[in-house]
């Protein structure tokens, strides 16, 4: 076999190995070790391994996602996150699916602050659910809202996902963050919309409580200023080059540690609660970025995102026919994979493919842009059933849901989704309008 | 047995935390220092007392030398120290749709051998990363403002790289005896350990 | 048909200048000499994996069969290329390179670089200022955090009154833009790669001889090289050598102009320090080169000879 039908059966096995329950940074590291030893001999992998996986782990970049993630956990320590969703309940809950809205608001909020989907959902749902199903709504219903909610942890910058696509990409994370706005705002009234619909079809799913007096929710409201400020300073921070990423990921735990401290949320015992959920959620994520470093390696040495680009771009389709195919793609894909594994294994073979094709735009633009588009598609992924990561550890939380229920609701807010990515690649505008000269 | 493990893997996530918390406070301390340096050279400041700004500024109130690559260092250490956490938790992301329809005894030996593999692969990433350690040592090779030796930043990350190996190892031979007796040993998930 | 086909891995997009008119032209005429024998996949921008200070290890453990890096990547290893790099030590590209071969020759092939075989030595067009302030006088570093590529650079920031930040130049972008420095010193031949121009609006360039300057080494995997069949060793010798490593150095040298031309038509602020004002940076970096030959003397090389040798091969070229 030569290296390129070596790399091209390299995702057949790839997904074989991810069908039958193998860790996906596993399956990546495996598959990509292997490879190189059938191309290169066992030298090279192993090789590799004496500097590549310190290097992987130290990467100055990538700070940030442990830092974000320590962020949220005492976030919600410091009652930040039931206080956005107080708030939020006390404006909407009177509503026919107010608390739904309420919940989405909340998810927004958070997302704002955290930069992970998959800590939005879980610290959300852990506020939201028994608030949820206290109020009448449906078990189905109150999970998919959730797992769609929580994907407003990336789509709402700072954002975990689009940290890794400027670094792939080469763009500037300052600019991406601030592309991303208007879409995540859409994201999030699309899916109040979404809960609108829903609840007029099936009103029985849903309940209400009584209106709450103004003086109340104007209270409500005033509690929520440290989650404000928070935002206020890392996110302003991080646009107005008052500092990197990673210096508004640290200035940001260091400000929801002291407010959770001065609340009394965090105790020696919470601090070392709130270390184990990091210290999970960060192997998980960086053994996933190594494993995709080594598959990498494997798949440039092979030279098939060479030949694939090569083969798209010699098809004589237009730009648009590329593009559409790419963002079915990642739909299609979502099904099956997680979104930083999906971005980590496409973005070096598309992101040459769409700079290569001409819309009309400047270079900066289409890649910010298409950044966006992907940032999307791979969200989508996280809600789209059959596998979708979002709705597996909500469907946790709740164990009294089936599985099926939670598919069955969530495919309104995919619709919803759907529909979104059409008119934000029909109309760049939308995402470029906000950057800079 | 498991709760000795387990003590271990949660003793490495604190440790790992706490470099996380020491780093998160060392980039608030250079942000901290940055911004007065620049306030202590703005025109405030000078038109104000520039003998006092330049006694400060000569105190080396400024963004902390060699910031960038201490996070660098720790950042390393504190993910491979969080690595037997994960392990022992099963915290990995999988999916787990085609294979739920598996008789249980088929899914145990599945989950053996796929704990074997991992353990396997956490040993090699141990050894290769102590090759890489070695031949730091000979190379001599220094970090770029601190001038301290490479080899310490790789001496560090292998203390967890270690740990994780050993902890990986302990799970595979837990699933593998599950695999034979046909009987749970440890509950699987992140929930099930807390 | 191709009988060997070699790995070159380096650090830099394949559109910037030293991959372009550089290590293309080596790299094609290598394919060339040999009749097509020997075919030279190239990978930019790291795309086997890894760092941009990892590239030597990828050299010497096989990962990558010929490497572009540069040396002051990973301080401490190779020591005495750091004559090169001392302040105000280097005033022609080509002299430098050609001297920087000859001592490779004669110091440091059988010693720091025995793990590799190096196929050229050179160094880059006079480094300089890239900052968002204007910067004439080493009073203006004050309080600025500059990235240097290299230990000497650094050494020479910190003398200077900056803080020094080390990274890779591929990192500079993105931290410029963010406000991580305030800075950085590279020669202008890498800045429209970087897109310095458009990022920073001030530009400090000295008269005669550089601030500063950093050293390259094309390096190949030895048991990839031993392995060859001699006539195609032949091939790869008769590419590398003192004069490939004249002509890397001047083509980098030679880049810088256009490069120049670029700020220029931005409408920057280019600062000309002249032969005579640079006295004054002279006298602040002047330290470097005391603390230089006590470092090398802890390290057994007697660096005061290092400097006199490389002084007199620059003066001696082309005459
Ligand atoms: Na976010
Ligand atoms: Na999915």
């Amino acid at each position: 076999m030569s290296g390129l039908e070596i790399g091209l059966w390299s995702f057949p096995a790839l997904l074989a190995l991810i069908f039958v329950r193998v860790p996906i940074g596993l399956a990546m590291f495996v598959t990509g070790g292997f490879g190189l030893w059938l191309v290169s001999g066992i030298n090279l992998p192993l090789a590799k391994l004496k500097t590549e996986t310190y290097s992987t782990f130290s990467n100055y970049s990538l700070s940030i996602v442990p830092m974000f993630l320590l962020m949220g956990q005492f976030a919600t320590l410091g009652g930040m996150s039931s206080a956005i969703f107080r708030a939020a309940e006390s404006w909407l809950g009177h509503r026919r699916g107010g608390v739904a809205m309420a919940a989405i608001g909340a998810c927004a909020g958070f997302g704002a602050i955290c930069g992970s989907s998959l800590a939005t959902a879980a610290t959300m749902s852990r506020v939201a659910l028994p608030e949820l199903r206290a109020y009448g709504y449906a078990g189905g219903f109150s999970t998919a809202t959730l797992a769609a909610g929580g994907t407003l942890g990336i789509l709402i910058p700072p954002s975990v996902v689009l940290v890794i696509y400027a670094i792939l990409a080469e763009q500037n994370i300052a600019k991406l963050f601030l592309a991303a706005v208007i879409p995540g705002l859409l994201a999030a009234v699309g899916y109040l919309i979404t809960i609108s619909i829903y609840v007029r079809l099936y009103p029985g799913r849903a309940g209400v409580r009584a209106p709450v007096p103004y003086a109340e929710r104007f209270r409500a409201l005033i509690d929520v200023w440290p989650v404000l400020l928070v935002f206020g300073l890392v996110v302003g921070g991080i646009y107005l080059g008052w500092f990197t990423p990673a210096e508004g990921a640290s200035v940001g735990a260091i400000g929801t540690g002291v407010i959770a401290f001065l609340n009394g949320g965090l105790r020696w015992r919470s601090l070392v609660e709130s270390f184990m959920v990091t210290a999970r959620s960060t192997a998980m994520i960086f053994f996933i970025i190594l494993g995709a470093a080594l598959y990498n390696g494997f798949l440039a040495l092979t030279q098939v995102p060479q030949e694939i680009s090569a083969f798209v771009t010699g098809q004589g389709f237009s730009p648009w026919t590329v593009l559409a195919l790419i963002l079915v793609f990642y739909l299609v894909l979502g099904c099956m994979m997680d979104s930083l594994s999906m971005i980590l294994l496409t973005i070096p073979i598309f992101f040459p493919v769409i700079m290569s094709l001409d819309f009309g735009m400047s270079a900066e633009h289409t890649a910010i842009w298409f950044g966006i588009l992907v940032l999307i598609a791979v969200e989508v992924g996280l809600i789209t059933p059959p596998v979708g990561m979002n709705l597996f550890i909500i469907n946790a939380m709740d164990r009294s849901t089936p599985m099926v229920e939670t598919y069955r609701a969530v495919l309104f807010f995919v619709a919803s989704d759907i529909v979104r990515v059409a008119i934000l690649a029909a109309f760049p505008v939308i995402t470029l309008v906000l950057l800079p000269g | 047995m498991h709760r000795k493990v387990t003590k271990l893997a949660r003793f490495m996530a604190v440790l790992g935390g706490f470099v996380l918390v020491a780093l998160i406070l060392l980039t608030g301390v250079s942000v901290a220092g940055r911004v007065l340096n620049t306030f202590l050279h703005g025109s405030f400041m000078q038109g104000l007392s520039p003998d006092l700004a330049g006694r400060l500024i000569a105190l080396g109130i400024g963004p902390v030398n060699g910031d960038y690559e201490l996070v660098e260092a720790g950042m390393a250490f504190a993910v491979f120290a969080f690595l037997p956490l994960c392990q022992i938790t099963g915290s990995h992301a999988y999916v787990d749709v085609f294979t739920a329809w598996l008789p249980p005894r088929a899914s145990r030996v599945l989950r053996a051998v796929i704990e074997v593999a991992f353990a396997v692969i956490l040993v090699v990433i141990a050894v290769q990363l102590h090759e890489g350690l070695q031949s730091k040592v000979r190379s001599g090779q220094s970090t770029f403002l601190l001038q301290t030796p490479v080899w310490w930043n790789y001496a560090a990350s292998l203390l967890g790289a270690a740990i994780a190996a050993l902890v990986g190892a302990y799970m595979a031979a837990v699933r593998a005896l599950e695999a034979v007796s046909g009987r749970v040993i440890v509950a699987e998930g992140p929930e099930a350990v807390h | 048909a191709q009988d060997v086909t070699l790995k070159l891995h380096q650090f830099l997009p394949a559109q910037a200048n030293v991959p372009k008119l550089i290590l293309d032209v080596w790299a094609d005429n290598v394919e060339k000499d040999s009749g097509g024998r020997i075919k030279v996949e190239r990978f930019p921008a790291m795309q086997l994996g890894g760092t941009p200070p990892e590239l030597i290890d990828q050299a010497i453990d096989g990962i990558a069969d010929v490497v572009w890096t540069v040396v002051g990547y990973t301080p401490g290893r190779f020591p005495s290329t750091e004559v090169f790099e001392l302040p105000f030590m280097v005033s022609d590209a080509r002299a430098a390179s050609a001297a920087y071969w000859q001592m490779f020759e004669r110091h440091m092939k059988e010693t720091e670089f025995a793990d590799v075989h190096i196929l050229a030595t050179w160094v880059h067009g006079p480094g300089m200022f890239h900052t968002n302030k204007p910067v004439e006088h080493p009073a203006d570093l004050q309080g600025m955090k500059i990235r240097g590529g290299g230990r000497m650079v650094n050494e020479l920031l910190d003398l200077a009154g900056a803080t020094p930040v080390g990274m890779p130049v591929p990192a500079v972008s993105e931290a410029l833009a963010n406000g991580v420095i305030d800075g950085a010193t590279i020669p202008w031949e890498v800045t429209p790669a970087l897109k310095v121009p458009e990022l920073v609006k001030n530009h400090t360039e000295f008269e005669g001889a550089a601030l500063y300057n950093l050293t390259f080494v094309l390096a190949m995997n030895k048991e990839r090289y031993e392995s060859l069949p001699d006539d195609l060793k032949a091939v790869i010798d008769k590419n590398s050598g003192l004069e490939f490593s004249v002509f890397a150095g001047g083509t980098q040298a030679d880049a810088d102009g256009p490069a120049r031309q670029i700020a220029v038509d931005l409408g920057n602020n280019i600062i000309t320090v002249s032969a005579a004002d640079a006295e004054e940076w002279r006298k602040v970096v002047e330290p470097v080169y005391a603390k230089w030959v006590e470092d090398m003397a802890a390290r057994g090389i007697d660096g005061q000879a290092l400097i006199d040798e490389a002084r007199s091969l620059m003066d001696a070229y082309g005459k």
